[in-house]
């Protein structure tokens, strides 16, 4: 899931505060042997007590060109035509069963959407962001834009697993549970659909989203067949993940293998980083680090497969601290917060930031997410709550409701051969495979539009490609 | 004075909008500037060509032989990166500044900026361009302090140009000609002079700083008061004039505060502002001495 948002989450930062590069490291990507033993040694320092399915390699199906795919996303010259004005507005809701607001998250009171509505009657398309990502990311506008010109309404939301959600919209405060997080969606979804400005004209609705969020529109989906309160028609899934655990898992290992589990490795990477980009900026003529700089930079300071995984896992593990700290915060778990004494809006967070950096998901799980879960689903185990991370839990719906699709790439980093079978096998003849893109690169190219809007029309057949 | 009256004026309006911001509503829906899909991507296709273009270009020709009097500097090496702290001995002040600006920025100053972006792009750039020319005068002056007189003469060239042909600076006719804009101000002088960064510092209504840029902003304001082009900076015209640019600046700045939602994003944004500023003192420096920071220091000490 994470792997996915890279790309958003790089745009994102430059974007926003034009200051930060993607992260690389020249440690890890090693072969044979010996990398095998270095790595399983450092696995088992990273993945202590918490048993997790087996993920199986580190990067997934993805190769060299799947990592550089994952990063940079399709180029500019290969996405489906844009139109050329979407209109646009933000709206901030207050949602009811939120939990009491920690003094920290002060400015995360209200869920934060992003609406564009057409002119006249039209179907609507929700889009969800993938994991750690706002309502807003470069992909999600990407696929806002190709919606909205194809004649949607667009409602674009955040992923159940961005800050911002969890405070404003989240009925536990603790991430990471495909149907209860989904069950907070669809009650947002509700309260959202009731408050869009009365001019809107809805004709039909549909849910999308990508990687993580692909997972939550078709568990929308699957909630909404049996409330039936928002009369949701088809969800497509782009590059979802079938075990939430094992692809998060298998980031973990790629983080302990490419950065190294400990402040040391995080240390290191980052003065590499720093001077690597100290010397190329200083041997270029530029004046000032701006976003045009930046996106020159990448090329200089990404290069090899190890350095593209430092990214992708560090753009991961930097979303999870997120994920991470509101759990602790609200689970009263107390593993980096004390409960009794939670952190006030002017207190410093830089070293509850640093122990965080170290944790992998393996620790969220089991010393905020489990624990949580334990006690208040009383009777339910610690496998039952991995099982519960899969996508099988909508297995019958994928496999008999015609009105499910998906689209992923051969070399997605959140899958494994396994994984990517399972998906074949249970939607059939519903899922486009593309031989390119690792995690989420296709993700605006022609082909992949083409066919998202074939099967939102209910017309795409895996043999018309 | 006429403008000192105004604002006074404006203030208790301000302060009700500040609260009434702050009041709980349970919707509100915004409309925003509409996004330009298709323009940004013709401009991002461009630009792609642009760096590949410049990337061959270097790759053709082989850099100029080093001058003996010059010998390039080391590079810098991973020892040489500051430590990952920062140094921010005021830091329960500046997250109280940094809470203050998101407020303001979310109440005032966004959405004077989303009303600014509805004016026709031609007129903006046009406000853009007149501003950047004014901003020559200080780095004409910051370059001759800088002891670079090419720098310099550049700019007052860009400037002459623009403000005759590009009548009053609407237009940048001086980038067509070959002369790019390269700004620079009074933080950089002083860093050019082997100042450090100093303390973080967040000012209100600027935003993320260091101490060394609190005494560029204002000997970057004293240059252009003591100069006075167009007798723009004294008096009434000058409100309204802060004001515009103010709102300009804005509305060409890309960050949105606490969009991350992150708690952390106090010292993420903290973080990559020092260590760009440093980056850049690095690229300085190594016109200079070569300057070695201590990596146990906490950065911008």
């Amino acid at each position: 899931m994470k792997g996915g948002i890279v790309n958003d989450a790089r745009l994102r930062v430059i974007r926003h505060a034009g200051t930060i590069v993607p992260m690389l490291s020249r440690t890890g990507w090693r072969r044979g042997v010996v990398a095998l033993i270095v790595f399983a040694a450092r696995a088992a320092v990273a993945l202590p007590t918490v048993e997790l399915p087996d993920p199986g390699p580190a990067s997934g199906l993805a190769d060299s060109k799947g990592l550089r795919a994952t990063v940079y996303g399709p180029l500019p010259q290969d996405l489906a035509p844009l139109p050329a004005r979407v209109p646009l507005e933000e709206m901030d809701i207050a949602l009811p069963w939120a939990k009491p607001l920690p003094e920290v998250l002060w400015f995360a009171r209200r869920l934060r959407v992003w609406f564009a509505a057409q002119p006249g009657p039209a179907p609507l398309a929700i889009l969800i962001s993938g994991t750690g990502g706002d309502g807003n990311t470069q992909k999600l506008a990407t696929l806002r834009a190709v919606l909205y010109g194809a004649g949607y309404h667009v409602l674009t939301l955040p992923s159940p697993t961005f800050p911002g959600f969890i405070a404003a919209a989240s009925s536990t405060g603790v991430a990471g549970d495909l149907h209860q997080d989904s069950l907070d969606l669809y009650r947002a979804i509700e309260v959202i659909l009731a408050h869009l400005p009365s001019r809107v004209r809805i004709t039909d609705i549909d849910t999308v989203g990508y990687s993580l969020g692909g997972a939550n529109a078709a568990v929308v989906k699957s909630i909404d067949a049996v409330a039936g309160r928002v009369h949701i028609h088809r969800a497509v899934m782009i590059n979802p993940p079938v075990s939430l655990f094992a692809s998060m898992s298998r980031l973990d290992r790629l983080f302990a293998l490419d950065i190294g589990s400990t402040d040391e490795g995080i240390e290191r990477l980052y003065r590499k980083l720093y001077a690597r980009l100290a010397n190329w900026y200083r041997s270029s003529d530029r004046v000032q680090i701006d976003e045009s700089a930046l996106l020159e930079a990448a090329g200089a300071v990404l290069q090899t497969d190890a350095d593209f995984e430092a990214a992708i896992a560090l753009t991961f593990r930097l979303d999870l601290v997120n994920v991470f700290f509101a759990g602790d915060l609200y689970a009263g778990t107390g593993v980096v917060v004390d409960p009794k004494h939670p952190p006030h809006a002017g207190d410093s967070l830089e070293e509850i930031g640093r122990a965080l950096r170290r944790r992998p998901f393996a620790d969220y799980f089991d010393k905020v997410f489990a624990p949580y879960y334990l006690r208040y689903r009383p009777g339910t185990t610690r496998e039952a709550l991995l099982a519960d991370s899969r996508l099988d839990i909508i297995a019958e719906q994928l496999s008999h409701d015609p009105d499910y699709y998906a689209q992923t790439n051969s070399d997605d980093l959140i899958l494994d051969a396994v994984e990517l079978g399972w998906l074949r096998r249970t939607l059939g003849e519903r899922i486009a495979v593309y031989d390119h893109g690792g995690h989420l690169g296709t993700l605006g190219e022609r082909q992949q539009v083409a066919d998202l809007l074939d099967m939102l029309a209910g017309r795409w057949r895996a043999q018309s490609r | 004075m006429a403008g000192a009256v105004a604002m006074r004026a404006a203030l208790p309006g301000l302060c009700a909008l500040i609260v009434s911001g702050c009041a709980s509503q349970s919707v509100t829906i915004r409309s925003l500037p509409p996004e330009r899909p298709a323009a940004e991507n013709a401009a991002a296709i461009e630009r792609l060509g642009q760096m590949k273009a410049a990337a061959a270009a270097a790759r053709a020709h082989q850099p100029p032989p080093e001058s003996p009097s010059e010998p390039p500097p080391q590079p810098i090496t991973t020892a040489d990166a500051p430590s990952m702290y920062t140094y921010d001995p005021w830091e329960r002040m500046n997250r109280f500044t940094y809470r203050f600006n998101a407020r303001f920025d979310e109440d005032v100053f966004l959405p004077a900026a989303n009303g600014y972006r509805r004016i026709p792009a031609a007129v903006r750039s046009g406000v853009h361009h007149f501003f950047n020319n004014l901003s020559e005068v200080k780095t004409v002056v910051n370059y001759g302090l800088q002891l670079r007189p090419v720098n310099g003469l550049r700019s007052l060239g860009r400037f002459v140009i623009n403000s005759t042909v590009g009548i009053g600076g609407l237009l940048d006719v001086a980038t067509k000609c070959r002369l790019p804009f390269q700004p620079t101000g009074f933080s950089v002088t002083l860093a050019w002079w082997g100042m450090h960064p100093g303390p973080y510092l967040v000012i209100p209504l600027l935003g993320p700083s260091t101490l060394r840029d609190g005494v560029g902003y204002l000997g970057d304001y004293g240059i252009d008061y003591g100069v006075n082009p167009v007798n723009l900076y004294r008096g009434a015209p000058s409100y309204a004039l802060g004001v515009t640019e103010a709102v300009d600046t804005r509305a060409n700045t890309h960050f949105r505060y606490y969009s991350s939602a992150s708690p952390f994003e106090y010292e993420t944004v903290r973080f990559l502002y020092v260590r760009k500023e440093l980056i850049e003192d690095e690229a300085l420096h190594a016109w200079r001495h070569r300057k070695r920071q201590d990596a146990t220091v906490p950065a911008g000490r």
